[in-house]
């Protein structure tokens, strides 16, 4: 294959491709912000919650930590069409997502909550800190600081499983490309472009997450 | 005059074990009462459960004519709610043994957190009372700095400012030279005589004897989970009556 004609057939594709990725992007995005706020009440609840709320908490993230993503996927999109709920292909993969993530960023929250000194709890009890502002004031803003890491990496996993999507039809990068595969067979060139857009994607979020961790170096 | 505290036969058990066996204790106001006593006697928990840190199972602990921690007695009484723990907390300073700063805030910052979110101030107020503080504790030039960038003597003299900054009516220092190297202890307890000379209120557990007979009013001896002897400094170190006390103060010595 001659490059002048994938230049050509990559000019021709151009607004195609722009498309998937800013989906791709919006679908990482969204997964991830709500599946973090998820994470942290989960998080939140298994580190410090009352028993009973513990319980589901733990079984709802071994359940769904257990869970391949495609599964979680294609259940998204089918199982609630059988409840009379008819969740569009975009909607069940961000739903799909946003409750996986959420169960990964819940067991990292717990981790960084309970390997906080119980001291520190203490000392914002003793100055009358109610429980809720030593959570808000003491615990997370620590917890945050060593978990940073770990998020930063299941922030760029996400973005990988959202090609997962494709399969029921969100047009992705993926889905995208293999459109115009179908159209000019140059299936090489393509499935490459589409592995350097998740790589440019991930390196962009890696390179984020280290000038954070920079900021939020301990003194 | 009623007593600032006044603890009424406080039994407090751990799994079981009872720790606590019906503890009588009261300081007046600008009183300072030092409790020694060998380790497992329950000097500890005792401080902690003012604070409320700690749960009780029997007695009574009363602050300033309100009683702390529950309402009721017998079978009708009940643990209070967790905002009203936290206001009655307020009332109390506590210094521990192990620091506990802050670790992401600075000097000032710790000691702003309780007076910003609990006494509601302006932040350039609390940044005003936190610099008073922390120059009176010998730190004025140290705080923006981060729990990390200070020796052990200098966070404890943080989380001393920080305890006193708050205004509580009563201030509680659970051994808070233990985990500090021999030569950082001497500059701690002088901050802690000079508020004592300023007429703070000082419940202190400690194992420096010279300190406790130095900056007291009265030292209480407890032995497994009873004060088994109480008196001013003299009278303790001086003619300890009780056998188990001299047998402590002989061993402590050495």
């Amino acid at each position: 294959m001659e490059p002048s004609s994938f230049l050509n057939e990559l000019w021709m594709a151009r607004s195609a491709l722009g498309a998937g990725l800013i989906c791709t992007i919006g679908v990482s995005a969204a997964a991830i912000s709500g599946g973090t706020l998820l994470g942290l009440l989960l998080g939140v609840s298994l580190a410090e919650g009352p028993m009973p709320l513990r319980f589901v908490c733990r079984a709802y993230v071994d359940l769904l930590r257990g869970t391949p993503v495609l599964v979680l996927v294609l259940a998204a999109f089918y199982v609630p069409s059988t409840f009379g709920l008819n969740l569009d292909a975009l909607s069940a993969g961000i739903l799909a997502l946003t409750l996986f993530c959420g169960a990964h960023v819940g067991e990292i929250v717990r981790g960084a909550l309970q390997s906080i000194p119980p001291g520190q709890t203490e000392a914002g009890r003793s100055i009358g800190l109610t429980y809720p502002q030593i959570l808000a004031y003491v615990l997370l803003p620590q917890a945050f600081r060593a978990i940073l890491p770990t998020w930063i990496n299941t922030g760029a996993e996400l973005v990988k499983a959202s090609s997962l999507l494709s399969i029921i039809g969100v047009g992705d990068v993926l889905l995208k490309v293999q459109e115009i595969i179908g159209r000019n067979f140059l299936s090489l060139d393509f499935y490459m472009l589409a592995g350097a857009c998740y790589l440019a994607i991930n390196f962009a979020i890696e390179q984020f997450g280290k000038a954070a961790e920079r900021r939020l170096a301990p003194q | 005059m009623s007593p600032l505290l006044e603890i009424k036969g406080l039994h407090k058990r751990f799994h079981g074990v009872e720790v606590l066996k019906g503890v009588d204790l009261s300081l007046n106001q600008r009183e300072v009462v030092s409790i020694i006593g060998s380790s497992g006697s329950g000097k500890t928990t005792l401080l902690r459960c003012v604070n409320l840190l700690e749960e009780f199972e029997g007695g009574e602990i009363i602050l300033d004519r309100e009683s702390i921690g529950y309402r009721g007695t017998g079978s009708g009484r009940k643990r209070l709610p967790d905002r009203e723990l936290s206001r009655q907390r307020a009332m109390t300073g506590m210094v521990f043994q192990g620091f506990h700063l802050f670790p992401h805030l600075t000097a000032a910052g710790n000691v702003m957190l309780g007076l910003r979110k609990v006494r509601r101030m302006e932040r350039a107020e609390a940044r005003a009372l936190a610099d008073t503080w922390l120059a009176k504790v010998g730190l004025g030039n140290r705080a923006d700095h981060f729990p990390g960038q200070l020796s052990g003597g200098q966070q404890q003299r943080v989380a001393i400012a920080r305890a006193l900054a708050m205004n509580p009516k009563l201030v509680l220092l659970d051994e808070i030279t233990s985990a500090l190297d021999p030569e950082l202890v001497q500059e701690v307890l002088q901050t802690v005589k000079a508020l004592a000379s300023e007429g703070a209120t000082l419940l202190i557990v400690t194992h420096e004897m010279r300190f406790a007979r130095d900056v007291s009013h009265r030292i209480v001896f407890m032995e497994q989970g009873r004060i088994a002897e109480e008196g001013p400094p003299a009278e303790i170190f001086g003619a300890p009556k009780n056998a188990r006390l001299v047998e402590f103060l002989r061993s402590s010595r050495d």
